[in-house]
């Protein structure tokens, strides 16, 4: 009687269980094999020399490393990529806080109209905008020609993104533009949480427009603006498509990123273990400031 | 008498910000201006003229693109069925397996939680040589079908992670109902639980739908032969060939955004709040 019941439970516990695992496993099956998989694979393949055909059988430990640093290309491509951030944090993160200011109140007129429109890039394809703004930049019929025409005269071509000098700027320009709008949105929706009789309170108490910004909506929300920072470092350290799209890195690698590096060095040469290095140096660099982040800046709030 | 001066006062600072407003917003959408006139100017009106509205219309290049053209047809459908088979890969698996996860309990769905969790920190970037030998070895090298299935992986994460939570709070006496009505867990998953998610299914879908329609380095690493090209590695191989007609690169440009432009500015509401709602969860 009493085994009878036990085996009848155990026959209910063994079909939910069975049922578990259809539920799950199509996820966990695709999930393992196109995510996990590969990444656990990348971290192996680093430590060898392999082109991706026969055994890997060419054993070189931390050689791939070591040669990824000395190769000036390499040092380009993360001096870019720590440009990215930097520029990102200081000109378009303050940039877009300011357009937030500017038309995020409830009620002001057309609010709602500039919010789409300064929105609207980021949910067009990098590799379009990268086109677009090739137009733009084109020597021939492009806008900087256009200016030196109209204040010089004479036959000039300007063509920012074949020169060494200008086709970072001109580039970070189209990152600027293409992201500004989603993080003034990310501010948009921080100011909502901005208690309206603090700042009532220190405009009584006599502090100034500046004093406000700073003391009293900066502070209320602090966690919009580490969730932006957050996804404007990341994002940073992996562009590809807008730089693929102008100019796959030149003029003469001038313009590559970690990621279009590892594309030109490791994927088109078929050098996997090279490449597969490269992309832990990424992987490492997203998760060392992940883990400072978290523990710095997200634990204090 | 002070009322009035004050309310003069306010509105002298919403015009001086609706002025910064719209400088911002032409400057903003200037490039998007260029792209559509630029698309119905013909090659000489694109030299004399670049910036200004088209004189006359000319419809020289969305004739040679739509009508004597196949290309775009070709990566238009190719991008549809691409996103479709993801939405639908993503939209019930996650659902499964977040249902699981969350209502039915079993030892280890804690650690399985944080398996699918973990994949957040992984850019797409850290697995793509190894996921290019991966598909290779499972002849899906070539395939959109390859495609298909590496754009899901890689975005089980987030959608697990939004459908869990949201499970998670629906109440325990909506299943223990269920139950007494003789309902099994899987009829209270598509009775209940599935209608109850709708605007989580409609978050997860737009998040989705945007990062497939417009993702670039997946299918650049899987196909190779252009009959298999979504819209974003048509538009790259496009504007390769006609180097010298911008008129053609626009106009192609223009109706390539088109089916995005559309969908964003009927549901803007919604696509904003869900595109930075998935932002903040994740």
């Amino acid at each position: 009687m009493n085994t009878h019941i036990v085996s009848q439970k155990s026959r209910i516990k063994l079909k939910e269980s069975l049922m578990v695992i259809m539920l799950v496993a199509p996820a966990l099956i695709i999930f393992t094999t196109f995510v996990v998989i590969p990444v656990i694979q990348a971290g192996y393949y680093s430590f060898f020399k392999w082109k991706g055909l026969g055994p890997l059988n060419d054993f070189r430990g931390i050689e791939n490393f070591v040669r990824a640093f000395k190769h000036p290309v390499f040092i380009t491509a993360l001096m870019n990529n720590l440009k990215i951030v930097f520029l990102s944090l200081f000109l378009q993160l303050p940039t877009a806080f300011l357009l937030a200011l500017l038309i995020g109140r409830k009620g002001f007129f057309g609010s709602m109209v500039f919010r789409g429109l300064y929105f609207f890039p980021y949910v067009l394809a990098e590799i379009v905008v990268g086109i677009i703004w090739k137009f733009i930049y084109d020597p021939q019929y492009g806008i900087p020609t256009f200016f030196a025409r109209l204040f010089k005269g004479g036959d000039i071509q300007i063509g920012l993104l074949g020169n060494l000098d200008y086709a970072f700027t001109a580039i970070f320009i189209v990152i600027f533009w293409k992201y500004i709008g989603f993080h003034m949105i990310l501010y948009i929706a921080g100011l909502q949480g901005v208690p309206k009789e603090l700042e009532d309170a220190a405009v009584i108490d006599g502090a100034n427009k500046f004093q406000v910004v700073l003391y009293v909506i900066i502070p209320s929300m602090w966690s919009a603006i580490i969730i932006s920072v957050f996804l404007s470092v990341i994002g940073s350290f992996n562009v590809f498509d807008i730089v693929w799209a102008m100019g796959q890195g030149g003029p003469v690698h001038s313009t590559e990123t970690l990621v279009t590096y590892l594309y030109n060095f490791g994927f088109k040469r078929f050098a996997f273990g090279y490449g597969s290095a490269i992309a832990i140096i990424i992987f490492f660099l997203c998760l060392i400031f992940n883990i400072f982040y978290q523990k710095y800046v997200v634990a204090e709030k | 008498m002070n009322n009035l001066g004050r309310r003069k006062r306010i509105d002298f600072t919403d015009l001086y910000r609706f002025s910064i407003g719209l400088i911002a917003g032409i400057i903003m959408f200037f490039p998007i201006y260029l792209t559509v006139v630029g698309g119905f100017k013909s090659k000489g009106q694109i030299f004399i003229n670049p910036f200004g509205l088209p004189n006359p219309v000319s419809l020289e290049a969305y004739e040679a693109i739509l009508i004597r053209g196949q290309a775009y047809w070709t990566f238009l459908f190719n991008s549809v069925v691409v996103v479709a088979g993801v939405l639908l890969l993503i939209l019930t698996f996650s659902m499964t397996a977040g249902f699981a996860i969350s209502r039915l309990s079993f030892r280890g769905n804690v650690l399985l939680y944080n398996f699918f969790i973990m994949g957040m920190l992984f850019p797409l970037t850290v697995a793509i040589l190894p996921l290019y030998l991966q598909m290779k070895s499972l002849n899906l090298l070539g395939s959109r079908a390859g495609v298909i299935l590496a754009e899901a992986a890689f975005n089980y994460p987030l959608s697990i992670f939004i459908f869990t939570g949201f499970f998670k709070e629906i109440p325990r006496d909506l299943q223990d109902a269920c139950y007494i009505d003789g309902g099994g867990p899987l009829m209270f998953f598509y009775r209940i639980l599935v209608p109850l998610s709708r605007p989580v299914i409609a978050t997860v879908s737009i998040i989705v739908f945007i990062m497939s329609w417009n993702q670039f380095l997946l299918p650049l690493l899987v196909l190779s032969d252009s009959g298999t090209f979504t819209i974003p590695l048509g538009v790259m191989q496009f504007q390769g060939q006609f180097t010298t007609g911008w008129n053609f690169i626009m106009a192609f440009i223009t109706i390539s955004i088109l089916p995005m432009a559309v969908f964003y500015f009927t549901l803007q509401r919604q696509i904003v709040s869900g595109l930075t709602s998935g932002a903040l969860k994740g």
